[in-house]
Protein backbone atom coordinates (compact mmCIF):
# COMPACT_ATOMS: atom_id res chain seq x y z
CA UNK A 1 0.00 0.00 0.00
CA UNK A 2 1.24 3.45 -0.93
CA UNK A 3 1.48 5.77 2.00
CA UNK A 4 -0.44 9.03 1.73
CA UNK A 5 2.75 11.03 2.28
CA UNK A 6 4.27 9.40 -0.82
CA UNK A 7 1.20 10.26 -2.91
CA UNK A 8 1.43 13.82 -1.65
CA UNK A 9 5.12 14.05 -2.56
CA UNK A 10 4.48 12.48 -5.95
CA UNK A 11 1.81 15.05 -6.76
CA UNK A 12 4.01 17.84 -5.46
CA UNK A 13 6.89 16.77 -7.66
CA UNK A 14 5.03 15.76 -10.81
CA UNK A 15 2.32 18.41 -10.70
CA UNK A 16 4.34 21.11 -12.44
CA UNK A 17 5.46 18.60 -15.07
CA UNK A 18 1.90 17.51 -15.87
CA UNK A 19 0.41 20.99 -15.81
CA UNK A 20 0.55 23.51 -18.63
CA UNK A 21 4.21 24.22 -17.82
CA UNK A 22 3.61 27.89 -16.93
CA UNK A 23 7.18 28.38 -15.77
CA UNK A 24 8.49 27.59 -19.24
CA UNK A 25 5.95 29.74 -20.96
CA UNK A 26 6.47 32.71 -18.72
CA UNK A 27 9.63 33.45 -20.62
CA UNK A 28 7.64 33.84 -23.79
CA UNK A 29 5.16 36.24 -22.30
CA UNK A 30 5.90 39.86 -22.56
CA UNK A 31 4.48 42.92 -20.99
CA UNK A 32 1.86 44.45 -23.22
CA UNK A 33 0.81 48.06 -23.31
CA UNK A 34 -2.94 47.93 -22.68
CA UNK A 35 -5.06 50.73 -24.13
CA UNK A 36 -8.15 51.70 -22.11
CA UNK A 37 -11.41 52.86 -23.67
CA UNK A 38 -10.93 56.51 -24.68
CA UNK A 39 -14.53 57.57 -25.23
CA UNK A 40 -17.99 56.39 -26.16
CA UNK A 41 -20.25 58.23 -28.58
CA UNK A 42 -23.92 57.57 -27.86
CA UNK A 43 -26.54 57.82 -30.56
CA UNK A 44 -30.24 57.54 -29.73
CA UNK A 45 -32.38 54.82 -31.29
CA UNK A 46 -36.07 54.55 -32.05
CA UNK A 47 -37.90 51.24 -32.02
CA UNK A 48 -39.78 50.16 -35.08
CA UNK A 49 -43.40 49.50 -34.13
CA UNK A 50 -45.98 47.38 -35.86
CA UNK A 51 -47.93 50.48 -36.91
CA UNK A 52 -44.97 52.48 -38.22
CA UNK A 53 -45.12 53.82 -41.75
CA UNK A 54 -42.34 55.40 -43.83
CA UNK A 55 -43.82 58.82 -42.92
CA UNK A 56 -43.82 58.21 -39.17
CA UNK A 57 -40.24 56.95 -39.35
CA UNK A 58 -39.14 60.17 -41.04
CA UNK A 59 -40.29 62.18 -38.00
CA UNK A 60 -37.15 61.37 -35.95
CA UNK A 61 -34.26 61.82 -38.38
CA UNK A 62 -31.51 62.14 -35.75
CA UNK A 63 -32.01 58.69 -34.30
CA UNK A 64 -31.23 55.28 -35.73
CA UNK A 65 -33.94 52.66 -35.98
CA UNK A 66 -33.98 49.20 -34.42
CA UNK A 67 -36.50 46.39 -34.63
CA UNK A 68 -36.90 44.19 -31.53
CA UNK A 69 -37.74 41.13 -33.63
CA UNK A 70 -39.60 38.27 -32.00
CA UNK A 71 -39.11 34.63 -31.03
CA UNK A 72 -36.99 33.14 -33.84
CA UNK A 73 -36.34 36.51 -35.45
CA UNK A 74 -33.39 38.33 -33.84
CA UNK A 75 -33.36 42.13 -33.46
CA UNK A 76 -32.33 44.18 -36.46
CA UNK A 77 -30.83 47.62 -36.87
CA UNK A 78 -27.50 49.32 -37.63
CA UNK A 79 -24.85 46.72 -38.52
CA UNK A 80 -22.44 48.66 -40.68
CA UNK A 81 -20.30 51.74 -40.20
CA UNK A 82 -17.05 53.41 -41.13
CA UNK A 83 -15.03 56.50 -40.30
CA UNK A 84 -14.31 59.39 -42.67
CA UNK A 85 -11.01 61.29 -42.80
CA UNK A 86 -12.13 63.97 -40.31
CA UNK A 87 -13.35 61.36 -37.80
CA UNK A 88 -17.01 61.74 -38.70
CA UNK A 89 -19.06 58.57 -38.94
CA UNK A 90 -21.32 56.92 -41.46
CA UNK A 91 -23.73 54.38 -39.98
CA UNK A 92 -26.22 52.21 -41.87
CA UNK A 93 -29.88 52.62 -40.90
CA UNK A 94 -31.39 49.68 -42.81
CA UNK A 95 -34.91 49.89 -41.42
CA UNK A 96 -35.20 53.33 -43.00
CA UNK A 97 -33.18 52.49 -46.13
CA UNK A 98 -30.66 55.20 -45.41
CA UNK A 99 -27.14 55.96 -44.21
CA UNK A 100 -26.80 58.45 -41.35
CA UNK A 101 -23.93 60.89 -41.07
CA UNK A 102 -22.64 61.91 -37.61
CA UNK A 103 -19.78 64.25 -36.77
CA UNK A 104 -16.80 63.13 -34.71
CA UNK A 105 -18.72 63.97 -31.50
CA UNK A 106 -21.64 61.76 -32.47
CA UNK A 107 -23.96 64.64 -33.42
CA UNK A 108 -26.35 63.88 -36.27
CA UNK A 109 -25.63 65.95 -39.39
CA UNK A 110 -27.62 64.45 -42.24
CA UNK A 111 -28.95 61.27 -43.78
CA UNK A 112 -28.44 59.82 -47.23
CA UNK A 113 -31.64 58.36 -48.64
CA UNK A 114 -30.09 55.46 -50.49
CA UNK A 115 -33.34 53.61 -51.17
CA UNK A 116 -32.33 50.15 -49.92
CA UNK A 117 -31.46 48.51 -46.58
CA UNK A 118 -27.68 48.40 -46.17
CA UNK A 119 -25.78 46.17 -43.76
CA UNK A 120 -22.18 47.22 -44.41
CA UNK A 121 -20.24 50.20 -45.70
CA UNK A 122 -16.61 50.90 -46.36
CA UNK A 123 -14.85 54.19 -46.98
CA UNK A 124 -12.21 53.62 -49.68
CA UNK A 125 -9.75 56.03 -51.29
CA UNK A 126 -10.73 59.64 -52.05
CA UNK A 127 -13.76 59.59 -49.78
CA UNK A 128 -15.61 57.09 -51.98
CA UNK A 129 -18.04 54.99 -49.97
CA UNK A 130 -19.06 51.46 -50.89
CA UNK A 131 -22.44 50.54 -49.41
CA UNK A 132 -23.62 46.92 -49.42
CA UNK A 133 -27.29 46.20 -50.08
CA UNK A 134 -28.38 43.76 -47.37
CA UNK A 135 -30.88 41.78 -49.43
CA UNK A 136 -28.62 41.19 -52.44
CA UNK A 137 -25.03 41.60 -51.25
CA UNK A 138 -24.47 44.06 -54.12
CA UNK A 139 -22.24 47.09 -53.57
CA UNK A 140 -23.34 50.62 -54.47
CA UNK A 141 -20.94 53.55 -54.73
CA UNK A 142 -21.48 57.01 -53.21
CA UNK A 143 -19.33 60.08 -52.78
CA UNK A 144 -18.92 61.62 -49.33
CA UNK A 145 -21.91 63.87 -49.97
CA UNK A 146 -24.11 60.83 -50.47
CA UNK A 147 -24.45 61.15 -54.22
CA UNK A 148 -24.62 57.88 -56.15
CA UNK A 149 -21.61 57.26 -58.37
CA UNK A 150 -20.82 54.61 -60.98
CA UNK A 151 -19.65 51.46 -59.22
CA UNK A 152 -17.24 50.54 -61.99
CA UNK A 153 -13.64 50.67 -60.79
CA UNK A 154 -14.56 50.81 -57.09
CA UNK A 155 -13.54 47.77 -55.11
CA UNK A 156 -13.05 46.80 -51.50
CA UNK A 157 -9.40 46.84 -50.43
CA UNK A 158 -7.85 43.41 -50.48
CA UNK A 159 -7.71 41.88 -47.01
CA UNK A 160 -4.45 40.52 -45.66
CA UNK A 161 -4.55 36.76 -45.20
CA UNK A 162 -4.59 35.51 -41.62
CA UNK A 163 -4.07 31.97 -40.40
CA UNK A 164 -4.44 30.37 -36.98
CA UNK A 165 -1.69 27.78 -36.52
CA UNK A 166 -2.23 26.61 -32.95
CA UNK A 167 -4.22 27.70 -29.91
CA UNK A 168 -1.40 30.14 -29.17
CA UNK A 169 -0.14 31.32 -32.50
CA UNK A 170 -0.98 32.46 -35.97
CA UNK A 171 0.32 34.45 -38.89
CA UNK A 172 -0.74 37.40 -41.00
CA UNK A 173 0.56 37.83 -44.55
CA UNK A 174 0.98 41.57 -45.04
CA UNK A 175 1.23 43.25 -48.42
CA UNK A 176 3.93 45.89 -48.96
CA UNK A 177 2.49 49.32 -48.16
CA UNK A 178 4.41 52.60 -48.61
CA UNK A 179 7.90 52.12 -47.23
CA UNK A 180 6.88 49.03 -45.23
CA UNK A 181 8.10 45.86 -46.94
CA UNK A 182 5.25 43.58 -45.88
CA UNK A 183 5.80 39.87 -45.28
CA UNK A 184 4.72 37.41 -42.66
CA UNK A 185 3.71 38.72 -39.22
CA UNK A 186 3.86 36.21 -36.37
CA UNK A 187 1.06 36.53 -33.81
CA UNK A 188 1.79 34.92 -30.47
CA UNK A 189 -0.94 34.63 -27.83
CA UNK A 190 0.43 33.11 -24.64
CA UNK A 191 -2.14 33.51 -21.90
CA UNK A 192 -2.63 30.73 -19.39
CA UNK A 193 -6.09 29.19 -19.68
CA UNK A 194 -6.95 30.94 -22.96
CA UNK A 195 -6.99 29.58 -26.50
CA UNK A 196 -6.70 31.62 -29.67
CA UNK A 197 -9.73 31.05 -31.90
CA UNK A 198 -9.47 33.44 -34.81
CA UNK A 199 -7.47 36.25 -36.38
CA UNK A 200 -8.80 39.10 -38.48
CA UNK A 201 -6.77 41.88 -40.03
CA UNK A 202 -8.57 45.18 -39.45
CA UNK A 203 -6.16 47.36 -41.37
CA UNK A 204 -2.60 48.31 -42.21
CA UNK A 205 -1.63 51.99 -42.05
CA UNK A 206 0.86 53.91 -44.18
CA UNK A 207 3.69 53.19 -41.71
CA UNK A 208 3.02 49.50 -42.09
CA UNK A 209 1.54 49.14 -38.60
CA UNK A 210 -0.94 46.28 -38.63
CA UNK A 211 -4.14 46.07 -36.56
CA UNK A 212 -5.28 42.56 -35.80
CA UNK A 213 -8.41 41.35 -33.99
CA UNK A 214 -7.98 38.18 -31.94
CA UNK A 215 -10.84 36.06 -30.65
CA UNK A 216 -10.02 33.83 -27.71
CA UNK A 217 -11.88 31.51 -25.40
CA UNK A 218 -11.26 30.15 -21.94
CA UNK A 219 -10.26 26.51 -21.81
CA UNK A 220 -12.71 24.11 -20.22
CA UNK A 221 -16.43 23.49 -20.34
CA UNK A 222 -18.89 26.35 -20.77
CA UNK A 223 -22.67 26.38 -21.04
CA UNK A 224 -22.69 28.51 -24.16
CA UNK A 225 -20.23 29.93 -26.68
CA UNK A 226 -18.14 32.39 -24.72
CA UNK A 227 -15.19 34.41 -25.87
CA UNK A 228 -13.11 37.53 -25.57
CA UNK A 229 -11.91 39.84 -28.27
CA UNK A 230 -8.63 41.73 -28.41
CA UNK A 231 -7.26 44.22 -30.89
CA UNK A 232 -3.50 44.45 -31.25
CA UNK A 233 -1.32 46.95 -33.05
CA UNK A 234 1.92 45.60 -34.47
CA UNK A 235 4.70 47.74 -35.91
CA UNK A 236 5.99 47.13 -39.42
CA UNK A 237 8.92 45.14 -37.96
CA UNK A 238 6.45 42.78 -36.27
CA UNK A 239 6.79 43.93 -32.67
CA UNK A 240 3.67 44.21 -30.56
CA UNK A 241 3.01 47.88 -29.75
CA UNK A 242 -0.19 47.74 -27.74
CA UNK A 243 -3.39 45.85 -27.10
CA UNK A 244 -7.05 46.57 -26.40
CA UNK A 245 -8.53 44.00 -24.06
CA UNK A 246 -11.81 45.48 -22.83
CA UNK A 247 -13.99 45.08 -25.92
CA UNK A 248 -17.60 44.43 -24.90
CA UNK A 249 -19.41 41.78 -26.93
CA UNK A 250 -22.96 42.10 -25.60
CA UNK A 251 -24.45 42.96 -28.98
CA UNK A 252 -28.21 43.44 -29.29
CA UNK A 253 -27.78 43.63 -33.05
CA UNK A 254 -24.58 41.77 -34.07
CA UNK A 255 -22.63 44.04 -36.41
CA UNK A 256 -21.25 43.21 -39.83
CA UNK A 257 -18.67 45.98 -39.48
CA UNK A 258 -17.70 45.28 -35.90
CA UNK A 259 -14.40 47.16 -35.69
CA UNK A 260 -12.80 49.89 -37.78
CA UNK A 261 -9.39 51.51 -37.59
CA UNK A 262 -8.64 55.09 -38.60
CA UNK A 263 -5.44 57.05 -37.84
CA UNK A 264 -4.54 54.79 -34.94
CA UNK A 265 -8.01 54.98 -33.42
CA UNK A 266 -10.01 51.76 -33.08
CA UNK A 267 -13.79 52.12 -33.33
CA UNK A 268 -16.43 49.57 -32.36
CA UNK A 269 -20.10 49.58 -33.39
CA UNK A 270 -22.18 48.34 -30.48
CA UNK A 271 -25.93 48.45 -30.98
CA UNK A 272 -27.84 47.91 -27.74
CA UNK A 273 -31.59 47.93 -27.17
CA UNK A 274 -31.49 51.56 -26.02
CA UNK A 275 -28.76 53.25 -28.06
CA UNK A 276 -26.02 52.81 -30.61
CA UNK A 277 -22.59 53.13 -29.02
CA UNK A 278 -19.41 53.88 -30.87
CA UNK A 279 -16.59 52.85 -28.54
CA UNK A 280 -13.23 54.45 -29.34
CA UNK A 281 -9.74 53.44 -28.24
CA UNK A 282 -6.76 55.65 -29.07
CA UNK A 283 -3.72 53.48 -29.75
CA UNK A 284 -1.59 56.58 -30.43
CA UNK A 285 -1.57 57.56 -26.76
CA UNK A 286 1.43 56.92 -24.57
CA UNK A 287 1.17 53.69 -22.72
CA UNK A 288 0.04 54.10 -19.13
CA UNK A 289 -0.76 50.51 -18.30
CA UNK A 290 1.42 47.47 -18.80
CA UNK A 291 0.03 44.01 -18.27
CA UNK A 292 0.87 40.40 -19.04
CA UNK B 1 -23.84 -9.50 -2.02
CA UNK B 2 -25.38 -10.11 -5.49
CA UNK B 3 -28.88 -8.81 -4.64
CA UNK B 4 -27.32 -5.68 -3.14
CA UNK B 5 -25.34 -5.05 -6.31
CA UNK B 6 -28.42 -5.62 -8.39
CA UNK B 7 -30.33 -3.12 -6.25
CA UNK B 8 -27.51 -0.61 -6.61
CA UNK B 9 -27.50 -0.92 -10.40
CA UNK B 10 -31.26 -0.52 -10.49
CA UNK B 11 -31.04 2.62 -8.38
CA UNK B 12 -28.38 4.08 -10.66
CA UNK B 13 -30.50 3.22 -13.71
CA UNK B 14 -33.55 4.87 -12.16
CA UNK B 15 -31.83 8.10 -11.19
CA UNK B 16 -29.64 8.43 -14.29
CA UNK B 17 -31.77 10.90 -16.21
CA UNK B 18 -34.99 10.66 -18.14
CA UNK B 19 -36.52 7.36 -19.00
CA UNK B 20 -34.84 6.13 -22.16
CA UNK B 21 -38.17 5.38 -23.81
CA UNK B 22 -39.45 8.94 -23.28
CA UNK B 23 -37.76 10.26 -26.41
CA UNK B 24 -37.31 7.04 -28.31
CA UNK B 25 -40.49 7.55 -30.31
CA UNK B 26 -39.54 11.02 -31.51
CA UNK B 27 -35.94 10.10 -32.22
CA UNK B 28 -36.89 6.89 -34.00
CA UNK B 29 -39.16 8.81 -36.33
CA UNK B 30 -36.46 11.34 -37.30
CA UNK B 31 -35.41 10.91 -40.92
CA UNK B 32 -31.76 9.84 -41.01
CA UNK B 33 -29.48 12.01 -43.08
CA UNK B 34 -25.78 12.46 -43.77
CA UNK B 35 -23.79 15.64 -43.20
CA UNK B 36 -23.13 15.95 -46.93
CA UNK B 37 -26.87 15.86 -47.60
CA UNK B 38 -27.48 18.56 -44.97
CA UNK B 39 -24.93 20.93 -46.47
CA UNK B 40 -26.19 20.21 -50.00
CA UNK B 41 -29.74 21.15 -48.94
CA UNK B 42 -28.45 24.35 -47.33
CA UNK B 43 -26.60 25.33 -50.49
CA UNK B 44 -29.65 24.56 -52.61
CA UNK B 45 -31.76 26.93 -50.48
CA UNK B 46 -29.06 29.62 -50.55
CA UNK B 47 -28.55 29.32 -54.32
CA UNK B 48 -32.21 29.12 -55.28
CA UNK B 49 -32.91 31.86 -57.81
CA UNK B 50 -36.27 33.52 -58.33
CA UNK B 51 -37.77 36.69 -59.77
CA UNK B 52 -40.06 38.88 -57.72
CA UNK B 53 -43.23 39.69 -59.64
CA UNK B 54 -45.45 42.69 -58.97
CA UNK B 55 -47.99 40.42 -57.26
CA UNK B 56 -45.34 39.11 -54.86
CA UNK B 57 -44.76 42.60 -53.42
CA UNK B 58 -48.16 42.57 -51.69
CA UNK B 59 -49.57 40.38 -48.95
CA UNK B 60 -53.31 39.99 -49.31
CA UNK B 61 -53.72 39.16 -45.62
CA UNK B 62 -51.82 42.20 -44.27
CA UNK B 63 -52.48 45.86 -45.01
CA UNK B 64 -49.27 46.98 -43.31
CA UNK B 65 -46.99 44.64 -45.22
CA UNK B 66 -43.93 46.16 -46.89
CA UNK B 67 -41.84 44.00 -49.19
CA UNK B 68 -38.05 43.64 -49.05
CA UNK B 69 -37.98 43.40 -52.86
CA UNK B 70 -38.58 45.32 -56.05
CA UNK B 71 -40.73 44.24 -58.95
CA UNK B 72 -38.72 42.29 -61.49
CA UNK B 73 -35.81 41.85 -59.10
CA UNK B 74 -33.70 38.71 -59.60
CA UNK B 75 -32.85 37.23 -56.23
CA UNK B 76 -30.55 34.43 -55.13
CA UNK B 77 -31.61 32.73 -51.89
CA UNK B 78 -35.04 31.73 -50.62
CA UNK B 79 -36.65 34.75 -48.91
CA UNK B 80 -37.01 35.02 -45.15
CA UNK B 81 -40.55 34.46 -43.90
CA UNK B 82 -41.15 34.43 -40.16
CA UNK B 83 -42.88 31.14 -39.30
CA UNK B 84 -42.19 29.74 -42.77
CA UNK B 85 -40.85 26.36 -43.83
CA UNK B 86 -41.22 26.34 -47.62
CA UNK B 87 -38.73 24.33 -49.62
CA UNK B 88 -37.69 25.54 -53.10
CA UNK B 89 -40.48 23.74 -54.98
CA UNK B 90 -43.21 24.81 -52.58
CA UNK B 91 -41.87 28.36 -52.60
CA UNK B 92 -41.92 28.51 -56.41
CA UNK B 93 -45.52 27.25 -56.42
CA UNK B 94 -46.57 29.90 -53.93
CA UNK B 95 -44.72 32.61 -55.80
CA UNK B 96 -46.49 31.55 -58.98
CA UNK B 97 -49.77 31.71 -57.08
CA UNK B 98 -49.16 35.38 -56.24
CA UNK B 99 -48.21 35.06 -52.57
CA UNK B 100 -45.92 37.65 -51.02
CA UNK B 101 -42.17 36.89 -51.18
CA UNK B 102 -41.04 36.75 -47.56
CA UNK B 103 -42.24 38.55 -44.41
CA UNK B 104 -40.94 39.68 -41.02
CA UNK B 105 -42.32 39.09 -37.55
CA UNK B 106 -43.65 42.64 -37.26
CA UNK B 107 -46.44 41.60 -39.66
CA UNK B 108 -47.21 38.37 -37.78
CA UNK B 109 -47.13 34.89 -39.29
CA UNK B 110 -48.52 35.53 -42.78
CA UNK B 111 -50.23 32.63 -44.51
CA UNK B 112 -50.31 34.75 -47.65
CA UNK B 113 -46.48 34.88 -47.86
CA UNK B 114 -43.87 32.32 -48.87
CA UNK B 115 -40.39 31.63 -47.57
CA UNK B 116 -38.51 30.15 -44.66
CA UNK B 117 -37.36 31.31 -41.22
CA UNK B 118 -34.22 30.31 -39.31
CA UNK B 119 -35.55 27.19 -37.61
CA UNK B 120 -37.57 26.23 -40.69
CA UNK B 121 -34.35 26.45 -42.68
CA UNK B 122 -32.49 24.16 -40.26
CA UNK B 123 -35.42 21.73 -40.27
CA UNK B 124 -35.35 21.58 -44.06
CA UNK B 125 -31.59 21.08 -44.05
CA UNK B 126 -31.92 18.20 -41.62
CA UNK B 127 -34.48 16.62 -43.96
CA UNK B 128 -37.49 17.07 -41.67
CA UNK B 129 -40.86 17.18 -43.43
CA UNK B 130 -41.83 20.62 -44.69
CA UNK B 131 -45.50 19.91 -44.05
CA UNK B 132 -45.34 21.36 -40.55
CA UNK B 133 -43.04 23.80 -38.73
CA UNK B 134 -42.67 21.48 -35.76
CA UNK B 135 -39.50 22.87 -34.17
CA UNK B 136 -38.45 26.39 -33.25
CA UNK B 137 -35.22 27.54 -31.63
CA UNK B 138 -36.72 26.80 -28.20
CA UNK B 139 -37.63 23.21 -29.05
CA UNK B 140 -34.75 22.10 -31.29
CA UNK B 141 -33.21 20.44 -28.23
CA UNK B 142 -35.90 17.75 -28.50
CA UNK B 143 -34.29 16.46 -31.70
CA UNK B 144 -30.71 17.71 -31.30
CA UNK B 145 -28.21 17.11 -28.50
CA UNK B 146 -25.51 19.31 -27.06
CA UNK B 147 -22.21 17.79 -28.19
CA UNK B 148 -19.54 17.07 -25.61
CA UNK B 149 -16.60 17.80 -27.87
CA UNK B 150 -14.63 21.03 -28.15
CA UNK B 151 -17.01 23.35 -30.02
CA UNK B 152 -14.22 25.57 -31.27
CA UNK B 153 -12.35 22.78 -33.03
CA UNK B 154 -14.53 19.72 -33.47
CA UNK B 155 -17.92 20.87 -34.75
CA UNK B 156 -18.90 19.12 -37.95
CA UNK B 157 -20.80 20.42 -40.97
CA UNK B 158 -24.52 19.97 -40.33
CA UNK B 159 -24.33 20.87 -36.63
CA UNK B 160 -26.03 24.13 -35.63
CA UNK B 161 -25.41 27.09 -33.36
CA UNK B 162 -28.66 27.84 -31.57
CA UNK B 163 -29.84 30.63 -29.28
CA UNK B 164 -33.21 29.53 -27.89
CA UNK B 165 -35.90 32.11 -28.55
CA UNK B 166 -33.73 34.06 -30.94
CA UNK B 167 -31.88 32.48 -33.87
CA UNK B 168 -30.22 29.39 -35.23
CA UNK B 169 -27.59 28.93 -37.97
CA UNK B 170 -26.14 25.87 -39.68
CA UNK B 171 -22.41 25.31 -39.24
CA UNK B 172 -20.59 24.38 -42.47
CA UNK B 173 -16.91 24.44 -41.49
CA UNK B 174 -13.87 26.18 -39.98
CA UNK B 175 -11.77 28.60 -42.01
CA UNK B 176 -7.95 28.81 -41.84
CA UNK B 177 -8.20 32.15 -40.00
CA UNK B 178 -10.33 30.52 -37.29
CA UNK B 179 -13.63 32.07 -38.36
CA UNK B 180 -16.50 29.78 -39.28
CA UNK B 181 -18.74 29.19 -42.26
CA UNK B 182 -22.48 29.30 -41.62
CA UNK B 183 -25.68 29.14 -43.65
CA UNK B 184 -28.85 30.70 -42.31
CA UNK B 185 -32.23 32.18 -43.08
CA UNK B 186 -31.29 35.73 -42.22
CA UNK B 187 -34.01 38.25 -41.45
CA UNK B 188 -31.60 41.19 -41.82
CA UNK B 189 -30.50 39.97 -45.25
CA UNK B 190 -34.08 38.94 -46.08
CA UNK B 191 -33.07 35.54 -47.47
CA UNK B 192 -31.05 32.36 -47.04
CA UNK B 193 -27.33 33.09 -47.22
CA UNK B 194 -24.06 31.25 -46.63
CA UNK B 195 -21.15 33.28 -45.35
CA UNK B 196 -18.07 33.55 -43.21
CA UNK B 197 -18.55 34.77 -39.63
CA UNK B 198 -16.46 35.64 -36.62
CA UNK B 199 -17.22 33.90 -33.32
CA UNK B 200 -18.27 37.09 -31.53
CA UNK B 201 -21.57 37.03 -33.38
CA UNK B 202 -22.38 33.75 -31.63
CA UNK B 203 -21.62 34.60 -28.04
CA UNK B 204 -24.34 32.95 -25.95
CA UNK B 205 -25.24 30.39 -28.63
CA UNK B 206 -25.27 26.64 -27.97
CA UNK B 207 -23.96 24.08 -30.49
CA UNK B 208 -26.40 21.25 -31.24
CA UNK B 209 -26.08 18.04 -33.19
CA UNK B 210 -29.10 16.53 -35.00
CA UNK B 211 -30.05 13.20 -33.45
CA UNK B 212 -30.94 11.69 -36.82
CA UNK B 213 -27.43 12.18 -38.18
CA UNK B 214 -26.03 9.23 -40.10
CA UNK B 215 -22.28 9.57 -39.53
Amino acid sequence: MIRPIRVFLLLLLCGPLMSDAPSGRRELEQKVCTIPLSKTLRIPVGTLGAQDTPESLAATPASLMISPGAADEPPDGPRGFDVLDDGSLLITDPLRSRVSYFDSHGEFRKAWKIGFPADSLTVIANGVVLVREASTGKFHTFDREGRARPTQGSALPEQAEARVLTGRSGTVRRPAIGSAPGGLLAVQFDRPGLTLLSLEVLGIDQKGDTYVALETTANGVAETVNLNKYVRRYSSDGSLLCEIADIPLDYYVPPVDELRVHKGMVYQLLTTSSEVRINVWDTNQLCSHLSH
Amino acid sequence: MLPRLLLLFMCIWLISGPHPHAQTGVIARLPPTTRAEIVARAEKLANHTWVCGAANLRASCSKRYLSDWRSGQHVTGLPYRWGGIDGPDEFDRKLEGGLAAGAHSRYGVLKCAAGVDCSGFVSLCWGLPASEHAYGTSSLREIAGKPKYNWYADMKPGDVLNKPGSHVVLFTGYNPDGTIGVCEASSSQARVVCRKSTWSRFKGYIPLQYKGIDD
